[in-house]
């Protein structure tokens, strides 16, 4: 395997695009060596949370910010520019709320957008910069929020766009099987805060 | 504008038994196109409203290697073989079919918001997180009520308050919860007088049963000779029948007589338990259902559409769908009743054990420009534009290909069309281990041609253009039409002819449409399905075949300007 890597090498310049960023872990975050941490504002990460390998997080456009519990996925992106050059009044870059999921491929752009506790931001979506996501929404894969919207809570968006509430009443059991979820990921990442702090 | 791929449908040969007649009637009633001629000499045109019907890819079509015929999805006959549920890949009788409908009857669902599948859950976890984890394999079976669930859109049953007693039978549970538990009862008492319910028939099978009941015997009663009781049984139980039949072989016509002189009433079913219903015209529930939920809380047509029972009109109104059963279709040719296209039996097994495309048989046509244009890639209307078509040969015998275009396309705007080369022979399509060598003795041609006469290369009339291994390609010249909508020069009118029609121009009327007249004759061995003598005798002995079809050729669009 050591042969055939040093075979194959990755056509993208190595190492870190931007400057280190300044971290705030807590001690009992779970993130793979492969994360990508770049930006000059601070990048907080609650207690329990996992991120996986290979997600980006850039806080070059304001401070990211990360609740407990929460899973970042793959390939995500969290805090990417806005194509929209004009600077937005919110200092924050993106708030993601307690137990919230963001799956693989997902991008989240910068400047006020929040994640709402317990939200499901599904595989290969995109929030829009400034929009605001409320409690427990669901974004099925590859949904498109538009900047500045507003989701209200346990709003469920689907099929291109088609919206309905979700009345199903299960906060607890899904909260209780994140946490479940976060303790086999523990076991199956290899963690290393320290590379980045 | 958007880009256009250029496409060859072909003419299935059912359309000519059926559309010959009427095709002077339903074609447009446009200027340029005059169907005087009758008979075959009729050329096709390939806008008529009829042609859409017949026209196919070539991936489309099937062929009968029998009759030698091009047959279509239209014209086949088909056969059921094999009856399943498309979720749970279960086999269903063809006799269980007629007892308890087309719809699976175990545990396979659709979510009534956005048709993904249903899952079924429990609603409470059973255990704490923290006794759970990763090596406690024995997790404890969760207890208490099941809903069905959808991972997609996190529809859930209990939003419409079903909630189940177990995780099994989950159709069967369903049933009872929502026609209640004397369902059974209503459907199966056909015959029964409908007086003997106490409760009222409720569900639309149930009214259904209790109006055939009492309409049969309103029959019967009226006129119990006349067993043409349409809305009767059929089947012998009934006393309408056993009337009938005892009627036929006593012989009293008498009766008979009797009845046809007296006009009797009949009366109309007029309580609940004739399966009578008012309408109900008070909608203020609904409309205070509406005021409430708003338009989140009403179906959508679709939602509506999919339910297997009808009258949804709130979304707390929509029932898991159990899936609608599938077929596997096993296909005849028509006329000499061979199977052309046959699946396994199997669900699982995706395999074909007869399958006659008709990609094996007749030979594909690719359109490509000769000299691509920059730019758009639209035709530029009353300027020469030349267009290869490749004939690629799929038989292991050389096919003669005599190809015929009327000078002009039908339709409004006429562009004129020239083949250069309309008789050309292809050569086989040689045996898979011959394939290396052909391709590096085609690679050394091309690079020949490349190297040498690059530039003198022309299109000639009568010559082909280019000829491969079992290809060939020709060139076709078109000048595109102008897409100016004007009325003709007074000169040019016919007295007495059609008005010209001077409409706006229509969908996809600036796509230039050529209809191709393919012929092909080839020899190959006499087929051998006619047990004969001769065929042992001669082994070597070659038969002539021909095929002809039209087929519709869209080259480009043509730029409106």
């Amino acid at each position: 395997m050591a042969s055939s890597s040093t075979k194959r090498q990755s056509v993208l310049p190595r190492g870190q695009s931007g400057p280190k960023a300044p971290v705030n872990f807590s001690s009992s975050i779970t993130i793979a060596d492969s994360v990508l941490l770049t930006g000059n504002h601070t990048i907080n990460i609650s207690s329990e949370s996992v991120v996986h390998p290979r997600a980006k997080i850039d806080s070059a456009n304001g401070r990211i910010t990360i609740g407990r519990r929460c899973i970042v996925h793959e390939r995500t992106s969290i805090g990417v520019a806005s194509s929209n050059p004009t600077p937005g009044e919110s200092r924050d870059g993106v708030v993601i709320y307690d137990y919230a999921t963001v799956e693989a491929g997902a991008v989240i752009e910068s400047g006020g957008t929040v994640i709402g506790e317990g939200c499901l931001v599904g595989v290969g979506s995109r929030v829009g910069r400034g929009a605001q996501l409320g409690k427990h929404c669901v974004l099925t894969p590859k949904t498109v929020i538009q900047p500045g919207e507003a989701v209200p809570d346990f709003t469920v968006i689907y099929s291109n766009g088609t919206r309905r509430l979700d009345k199903r009443g299960v906060i607890d059991l899904k909260n209780k099987a994140q946490a479940r979820q976060i303790e086999v990921l523990r076991k199956l990442i290899p963690s290393n805060p320290a590379k980045f702090q | 504008m958007a880009s256009f791929t250029p496409y060859t449908y072909i003419q299935c040969p059912c359309h000519d038994s059926t559309s010959q007649s009427q095709s002077a009637d339903d074609a447009p009633p446009t200027a340029s196109q005059d169907l005087s001629e009758s008979g075959d000499d009729h050329t096709f045109h390939p806008r008529a409203q009829r042609s859409t019907f017949s026209l196919y890819p070539l991936e489309y079509l099937l062929y009968c290697d029998v009759c030698h015929q091009i047959r279509c999805p239209r014209c086949v006959t088909e056969e059921i073989v094999t009856i399943y549920c498309p979720n749970c890949l279960f086999e269903v009788g063809s006799s269980s079919l007629k007892t308890e409908g087309n719809r699976c009857t175990r545990s396979c669902f659709q979510c009534p918001i956005c048709i993904g599948p249903l899952a079924v859950q429990a609603l409470e976890s059973p255990s704490e997180p923290a006794l759970l984890s990763a090596e406690n394999a024995t997790t404890p079976i969760p207890a208490g009520p099941w809903v069905l669930t959808c991972s997609y859109c996190h529809w859930s049953s209990s939003e419409v308050g079903i909630k189940f007693d177990k995780p099994q039978g989950i159709f069967g549970q369903l049933q009872k919860l929502r026609y209640g538990e004397e369902q059974n009862k209503h459907v199966v008492s056909g015959d029964t007088s409908p007086t003997k319910h106490d409760s009222a028939p409720d569900t639309n099978k149930a009214r259904f049963a209790a109006l055939k009941s009492f309409y049969g015997s309103q029959t019967v009663n009226a006129n119990p000779s006349a067993g043409l009781s349409g809305l009767g049984d059929y089947g012998l139980n009934s006393p309408g029948a056993l009337t009938r039949i005892m009627s036929i072989y006593s012989g009293n016509n008498s009766n008979g007589l009797k009845q046809k002189n007296k006009s009797t009433v009949m009366r109309e079913a007029d309580s609940i338990n004739e399966g009578f219903r008012a309408s109900d015209l008070d909608e203020s529930s609904a409309i205070s259902q509406l005021r409430r939920d708003g338009w989140d809380g009403t179906v959508t047509c679709d939602q509506a559409k999919t339910q297997a029972e009808e009258g949804a009109q709130f979304a707390d109104q929509l029932w898991p769908i159990p899936y609608l059963l599938r077929t596997k279709r096993s296909k005849r040719c028509p006329v000499c009743r061979h199977i052309i296209s046959k699946p396994e039996s199997k669900v699982t097994n995706t395999r074909w054990r007869i399958r006659l495309v008709a990609n094996n048989s007749i030979p594909s046509i690719s359109i490509k420009p000769l000299n691509p244009p920059p730019g758009s890639g639209l035709l530029k209307p009353l300027q020469p534009a030349q267009f290869l078509l490749t004939f690629k040969n799929s038989l292991f015998d050389d096919v003669k290909v005599t190809l015929a275009t009327p000078a002009t396309t039908p339709g409004r705007f006429a562009s004129r069309v020239t083949v250069l080369c309309p008789e050309f022979q292809i050569d086989a399509n040689p045996d898979n281990d011959m394939y290396l060598d052909d391709v590096l003795k085609d690679g050394d041609k091309e690079r020949q041609r490349r190297r040498g006469d690059e530039g003198i290369h022309q299109a000639e009339a009568g010559k082909i253009w280019e000829r491969g291994r079992n290809w060939v390609s020709i060139v076709v010249e078109v000048v595109p039409a102008s897409l100016r909508i004007e009325p003709p020069p007074v000169l040019l009118r016919k007295e007495g002819g059609p008005a010209p029609d001077l409409s706006p121009l229509r969908e996809d009327e600036d796509i230039l449409e050529i209809p191709m007249f393919v012929r092909l004759e080839w020899e190959s061995e006499a087929s051998h399905d006619q047990v004969g003598a001769s065929v042992s005798r001669e082994k070597d002995v070659r038969e002539k075949r021909e095929l002809a079809y039209w087929c519709a050729i869209g080259i480009g669009r043509i730029s409106q300007e």
